[in-house]
């Protein structure tokens, strides 16, 4: 199955432990950071990433190169970096399965990412539910520290780099990374609107860096293999490097699987997932996570890249492929997102906060046979002004919804014109 | 009352830190594990470790997921019913939990030992339906897989 | 100066302007909840969404969050921007009870407005309104929280702007609940601003509920006069009672904001025992009646004994109408006074404080909150005026420091250096600060390492902005000049250094007009003993509650011959008037006041007077009893009253008060009506009354070492006199007690939560001794409470020594 594609982040994954930082570097573990602080310059490192188009795994798909550079030469000190491993969004668990396996490759990843911003303060904020993988990552920034490669002089170097795990309380919001910042500070996890940007005035009001799990991963690869082989890597010409997809749902064998972007989605089914399960038809999927627009039987061979989504009017997100058949109902499917968005709202902006209720109620009259035709042109205004809410959340939230209109207008009829769920009969 | 060993551990820990408020959610969660939920006792306990106004702390512990300003059970049951969970039935172990415990969603048993609560996505998708019992994952889960796990706890509490 | 267009108008506005109040400028009113000009904008509330149609910005965007741009090309009627506005309003009513015609904040509630305007009138949502539980705030705020849309402005004005802690935002997403962690009184003394800037009926003014509509009342602008600073505010009236203030935005003082005691302080005016009736020794009769008897005494005094042995005494309070008329009949007649101040030392205080406000220095209340240094001397500003730490605050907020020198336990919402030292050190410091500042190093005067002058000194010669504030209530004149050197010297290293004085009554600055050497009261009561004064007139002066030495206050008063009072307050001393004529408070009378800065401010009269209905017809409406007149409506405005006492019989006192307040002072210029708002022409006051020479030694130099200085001082709520008959603010008040610091309790060998007696010639002082870590060494702060008998020594500064002091067992 996957084995005809490259691992990268994956390649040493073993079945119920981590890669012990012994092994890592007889992998060639930690020699990034080795060449790096002996042979390379800073400038070399950001120079690196922004050549190889590493475009951020968390959902936003930011040029990682940019965001390092946005970090001014003279901005002052200390300089914080910060690994997002919140990983909220429904369908995604990369980051789970990644740091179950991978814990040093992270490590690593982030003193050069800290390095190349010169920053002395690592954070990674790590969601409630993957405490698991919170004691993993203490225990092995321990051994890290222990052996060099974190902490004061690292590698007898004169650069110092901290990592500290920080709990969360647990909530969505939480992921956008201004909450987060205000959340590591104490604050509640509201976004914040820049400006500032936090690589100008993030934590405490200093420089701070912000990067998903999964990103700050690919760099000691970048770093070491260079920029062109990881362009290489992916399989369509505008996309660089593997992606971590998580497959959910409806397929026969669920889970994490590293492929190069650009492979088609039908791939991820047939070939790694093993098809759709008992047999059943593909319907749709979300390609990456509950904010991204449902993609239908039409899509079946996209190729599974940011620009190709993009153009498909949708987005990678996450990464995170979650499967539909065809016993599926669309309308609940849309009705549980919807759910979840009014259960996560962060409640600051009027428009997310009350929208996203008051679409639940209209969703859920359609479900359970109270809908009426009126309600599909209030739903499309309404999602259309979500989209002037403050963050990216609401726009996010109403992406399924929209493509719910978009693509299963007839399935909505036939509920509300048969008063109920045809699904359900 | 808290232990004067936690409370010079915390007080450690936050005195090792620029700013007391990065430890907000580590000390609710400190005290939460101390007193079973994160009672008023103990907002203003966390408060005066962090130097927070007990509504400036308030303000934090009302806003997550996993803390409980109310009483829980020993066990804290959250089933997760977001999108994957719920296309592989979490309804199911919903009602059979409320069955099985005689409770509600949202509900504590009345020996104290279950409180049952709905939790979004939980990020394990490839093991649905999955719930969190005092935060470990189990799944996926069959009717069966769930009565054996009630039993269990319950055991051990006997 | 980038320039604009808004719905087809063009506009220039100064850079940084957001596009909202660009539109303002035009008269465009867009809808806004979250944006308020004190707290900014923060984006939350999404109804303020206009269309940008060219220039920098494009699309749909909320008008608060976009600074003003050359080229901009906005729209507020964009059939979009209207839609999603319209949709906003829709959201916020989901939840929102439906009860505008019963709500009480109906009828001035931005909700109801913008709802009606923006076009939202049918609830098309048919889900349940979730709903919450309200919480017992306190007496001066009541809490709706189903009203809540949920706009932030309570939390961030709480927390950001006053510094206070207690209430915020709880809970998430469209559950958010705004409130305290659990019920109760509301710490911040500036809470009742919450009812003005919730744009809705969470947080109304609870004293004033169920008594009317806004519309219903009869609303004036007004000011406070409950301290020095002159705060704006709107007073409403109903059937004849006061029963509301709500701060009136003057951004060149208050701002949009006042404190609780201003607005909750208004009682005074309405409560049942304000006396309205003219007595003559103690019966009732016709004020023309009292008033004629009341000038026949004065006449027939002035016969026997000569012009000088009348004697005039009139409130730092009292308008300038009413100090012009004193002031002109005092001059005219020859009499003694009048006397605006209590002690020599609180005259010359205030006096000194005057001069020493030059033009160039003077700064406003609002200038304060831009200063970057901020350097406080002998002032406790939460206790003495409120609003000034609110002021203070601000400077903090924008990376200013405060640095406090005053032996009180000063306490601010925010952080700040304080200096508690004695107050005998105070004159030194300043001495040495000013010689630091000027670059010659200093012999530093006897005080703790930790009080670093010379770096203070250079902290305030570095700073862009500095502004000295200055008490005048513990210090002795000869500081209060030194701080207004201290601004000078300043002012010769900064274009922009400031002087900022808290004085003693709200029309304590005109008061210092009325002479150039000031008289007390004091000097007034020695007249009377050695038998040259054998008449007084006090003119809302309540000498029985604000004379710090009873005692010799009702000696002196038996001595008198005769005893004229004019008051609105009830008080022993009118009892014991020969004539008492009842006055109008500012709400029938209006009139002008001099804040502390020197700034001329004006106050409608609100309402006609007399008695309220409440009180005449037992809450009863209409009053059964029909007159032709209205009950209790004798009272006069006081200068009135003065007129009619020192004028010709029957005169029609207009043409006085015209002549009285010309001649009042060059500095003061009532003849346009421009000059009101204004400050008045500092230039014109002689700034020579005081040396800032060397020091007059203080006496106390001399007290022995075991001595303690006891300061009887002013604190939020339960001092001023007027607003302490508020009962809304009863429950505010802390009870009396004596602040010491620790050490000093031990050294005393006092205990903390036990009365401490202090007795001096003869008179005693008990009060429960509390430990205050902040107060400096060998002080004891003691409030001026109402339910304190703390009239007793004279002064409200004096030396006590140990032997003096005696701890109570109980
Ligand atoms: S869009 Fe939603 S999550 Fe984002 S700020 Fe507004 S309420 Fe919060
Ligand atoms: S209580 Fe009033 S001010 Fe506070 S958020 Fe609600 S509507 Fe806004
Ligand atoms: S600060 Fe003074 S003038 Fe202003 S409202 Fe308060 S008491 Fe009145
Ligand atoms: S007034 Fe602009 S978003 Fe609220």
């Amino acid at each position: 199955m996957t084995a005809t594609y490259p691992q990268v982040l994956l390649k040493n994954r073993k079945p119920d432990r981590i890669t012990t930082l012994s092994e890592y570097r007889e992998a060639g573990g930690y020699e990034a950071l080795r060449r790096v602080l002996t042979e390379m310059d800073r400038q070399e490192v950001k120079t690196r990433l922004a050549d190889a188009l590493l475009l951020g795994r968390g959902g936003a798909g930011f040029p990682a190169g940019i965001k390092v550079s946005t970090v001014a030469e003279d901005a002052p000190f200390p300089r914080y970096l910060v690994c997002n491993a919140d990983e909220m969004e429904p369908g995604t668990f990369k980051d789970r399965v990644f740091l179950h396996a991978e814990p040093h490759m992270l490590i690593e990843g982030m003193a050069l990412a800290a390095y190349s911003i010169r920053a002395s303060h690592g954070i990674i904020f790590i969601r409630p539910e993957y405490e698991s993988a919170a004691k993993i990552l203490e225990r092995e920034i321990g051994i890290a520290r222990g052996e060099g490669l974190l902490g004061e002089r690292i590698l007898g170097s004169d650069y110092d780099f901290e990592i500290v795990v920080h709990r969360s309380g647990g909530r969505y919001i939480c992921g956008e990374v201004t909450a987060q910042l205000n959340a590591l500070q104490g604050r509640r996890p509201n976004p914040k609107q820049p400006p500032p940007y936090a690589t100008d005035k993030g934590l405490w009001g200093l420089p701070t860096l912000a990067n998903n799990v999964e990103t700050l991963a690919c760099i000691p690869h970048i770093v070491k293999n260079g920029a062109q082989w990881f362009k290489d890597l992916a399989l369509t010409p505008e996309a660089a490097g593997t992606k971590l997809f998580c497959v959910s749902g409806k397929v026969n064998r669920p889970g994490c699987y590293e492929l190069p972007l650009g492979i088609k989605l039908s791939e991820i089914i047939e070939t790694c997932c093993g098809g759709m399960k008992d047999g059943a038809t593909f319907k749709a999927c979300l390609p990456g996570g509950a904010s991204t627009g449902y993609l239908t039987a039409d899509h079946y061979h996209i190729e599974m890249d940011f620009d190709s989504l993009k153009k498909a009017r949708n987005r990678l997100g996450t990464g995170a492929v979650m499967v539909f058949d065809h016993h599926c109902c669309m309308v609940a499917a849309t009705l549980n997102l919807t759910e979840f968005f009014a259960r996560e709202s962060c409640g600051w902006c009027t428009p997310c906060r009350e929208g996203f209720p008051y679409l639940r109620d209209l969703l859920w009259r359609i479900e359970n046979g109270q809908g009426e035709a009126g309600f599909i042109p209030m739903i499309k205004t309404m999602c259309r002004h979500l989209w002037k809410s403050y963050c990216a959340f609401a726009p996010g939230g109403v992406a399924s919804i929209e493509s719910l209109l978009m693509n299963f207008e007839d399935e909505v009829m036939a509920h509300i014109e048969g008063k109920g769920c045809p699904f359900k009969k | 009352m808290l232990p004067e060993k936690l409370k010079s551990e915390l007080t450690a820990q936050i005195a090792r830190v620029d700013h007391p408020r990065e430890m907000a959610i580590d000390v609710i969660n400190a005290l939460q594990d101390h007193y079973g939920y994160f009672s008023d006792e103990a907002l203003a306990q966390a408060a005066d470790l962090l130097g927070m106004s007990p509504l400036e702390l308030d303000e934090l512990a009302t806003f997550y997921t996993f803390i409980y300003r109310e009483p829980v059970g020993k066990h804290v049951i959250h089933v997760c019913d977001s999108l994957i969970c719920w296309m592989e039935g979490d309804e199911n172990l919903v009602a059979h939990l409320c069955d099985r415990l005689g409770i509600q969603m949202g509900g504590t048993t009345a020996d104290g030992l279950f409180t049952l609560l709905p939790v979004c996505c939980i990020g394990y998708c490839d093991r649905a339906p999955a719930i969190l019992v005092d935060r470990q994952v189990h799944g996926p889960l069959t009717i069966d897989a769930l009565d054996r796990l009630i039993d269990t706890l319950r055991e051990n509490h006997s | 100066m980038p320039t604009l267009k808004i719905d087809n108008r063009e506009i220039n506005v100064p850079a940084g302007t957001k596009v909202i109040e660009a539109a303002e400028r035009l008269g465009i009113m867009i809808p806004r909840f979250c944006f308020h000009p004190a707290l900014g904008s923060v984006g939350a509330c999404r109804v303020c969404a206009v269309a940008f149609t060219e220039g920098p910005v494009k699309g749909i965007q909320m008008s608060c969050m976009i600074d003003a741009q050359d080229g901009m090309v906005v729209s507020t009627t964009d059939a979009e921007a209207v839609d999603f506005r319209r949709h906003v309003i829709e959201f916020l009513m989901l939840n929102h009870p439906h009860d505008c015609p019963v709500c009480d904040e109906g009828g001035h509630c931005l909700l109801q407005d913008l709802t009606v305007a923006g076009g939202h009138g049918l609830r098309r949502y048919r889900g349940l309104k979730r709903t919450h539980i309200n919480q017992d705030l306190g007496p001066l705020v009541q809490h709706e929280m189903n009203r809540c849309i949920q706009c932030y402005r309570c939390s961030r004005y709480y927390q950001e702007f006053t510094g206070y802690r207690d209430l915020g935002v709880m809970g998430i997403g469209s559950r958010v609940y705004f409130g305290r962690s659990a019920p109760g009184m509301l710490e911040s003394p500036f809470a009742g601003n919450l009812i003005d800037i919730c744009p809705t009926g969470v947080y109304t003014d609870k004293p004033s509920r169920y008594i009317g509509r806004r519309w219903d009342y009869q609303r004036q602008p007004s000011l406070c006069i409950h301290c020095s600073l002159g705060c704006n505010l709107t007073a409403s009236a109903r059937y004849r009672q006061v029963v509301r203030h709500e701060a009136r935005p003057n951004l060149e003082v208050n701002g949009h904001f006042i404190c609780d005691r201003g607005r909750y302080g208004y009682a005074y005016a309405s409560i049942a025992d304000r006396p309205r009736q003219a007595m003559a020794a103690g019966t009732p009769g016709p004020i023309v009646d009292i008033l004629a008897g009341a000038r026949e005494a004065i006449q027939q005094t002035v016969e026997k004994h000569g012009p000088g042995s009348v004697a005039v005494v009139v409130s730092p309070r009292s308008s300038l109408e009413t100090l012009a008329v004193v002031k002109e009949a005092c001059g005219q007649h020859g009499w003694t006074g009048p006397a605006a101040a209590h002690t020599n030392r609180q005259a010359l205080n205030r006096n000194t404080a005057v001069s020493c406000l030059r033009p160039e220095l003077a700064v406003s209340l609002a200038a304060d909150t831009e200063a970057h240094d901020v350097l406080v001397i002998g002032a406790d500003p939460l206790n003495e005026a409120p609003m000034l730490a609110l002021s203070l605050r601000q400077v903090q907020r924008r990376g200013g420091h405060v640095i406090v020198i005053d032996p009180r336990g000063v306490q601010l919402p925010f952080d700040f250096d304080h200096w508690a030292v004695h107050p005998s050190a105070m004159g030194a410091i300043l001495q040495a600060l000013i010689q630091e500042i000027g670059g010659h190093r200093a012999t530093a005067p006897d005080t703790p390492a930790t009080f670093d002058i010379t770096k203070l000194a250079r902290r305030l010669n570095a700073s862009p902005r500095p502004v000295v504030v200055c008490g005048t209530d513990i210090l002795t004149p000869h500081e209060i000049a030194l701080a207004g050197d201290l601004a000078r010297a300043l002012r010769r290293t900064h274009k922009v250094a400031g002087l900022f004085y808290t004085l003693a009554g709200a029309n304590a600055f005109a008061a210092a007009l009325l002479h150039d050497q000031p008289v007390s009261t004091e000097a007034v009561l020695d007249r009377i003993e050695d038998g040259g004064v054998r008449l007084l007139v006090a003119v809302e002066q309540d000498l029985w509650r604000e004379f710090p030495d009873r005692k010799r206050l009702q000696a002196a008063l038996k001595r008198l011959d005769h005893l004229v009072v004019l008051d609105y307050v009830d008080s022993p001393l009118n009892r014991e008037a020969g004539h008492f004529i009842p006055t109008q408070p500012l709400y029938e009378s209006g009139g002008h006041w001099i804040n502390q800065e020197g700034r001329l401010q004006a106050a409608s009269p609100v309402m006609a007077g007399g008695e309220p209905i409440e009180i005449t017809g037992g809450s009863d409406h209409p009053p059964r009893v029909f007159d032709r007149r209205i009950p209790g409506d004798e009272p006069l405005a006081a200068w009135r009253a003065v007129a009619a006492l020192a004028g010709e019989d029957e005169a029609d006192p207009a043409p006085q008060l015209k002549t009285a307040l010309a001649d009042f002072h060059p500095a003061v210029n009532l003849s346009t009506p421009e000059a009101t708002g204004q400050r008045i022409d500092l230039e014109a006051i002689a700034h020579d009354l005081v040396e800032s020479g060397p020091a007059p030694e203080p006496a106390e130099d001399d007290a022995p070492a075991d001595a303690v200085v006891l300061l009887l001082v002013d604190w939020t709520f339960g001092t001023e006199p007027l607003s302490a008959m508020a009962p809304a603010l009863t429950r505010m008040e802390a009870a009396p007690v004596a602040r010491l610091h620790p050490d000093e309790i031990a050294r005393l060998g006092l205990a903390e939560g036990r009365p401490v007696t202090v007795s001096l010639n003869g008179n005693r002082l008990t009060v429960p001794v509390q430990a205050d870590p902040r107060m400096a060494a060998g002080v004891m702060a003691v409030p001026r409470h109402h339910l304190l008998e703390w009239q007793v020594f004279g002064e409200t500064r004096v030396i006590v020594k140990r032997s003096q002091l005696k701890a109570e067992s109980e």
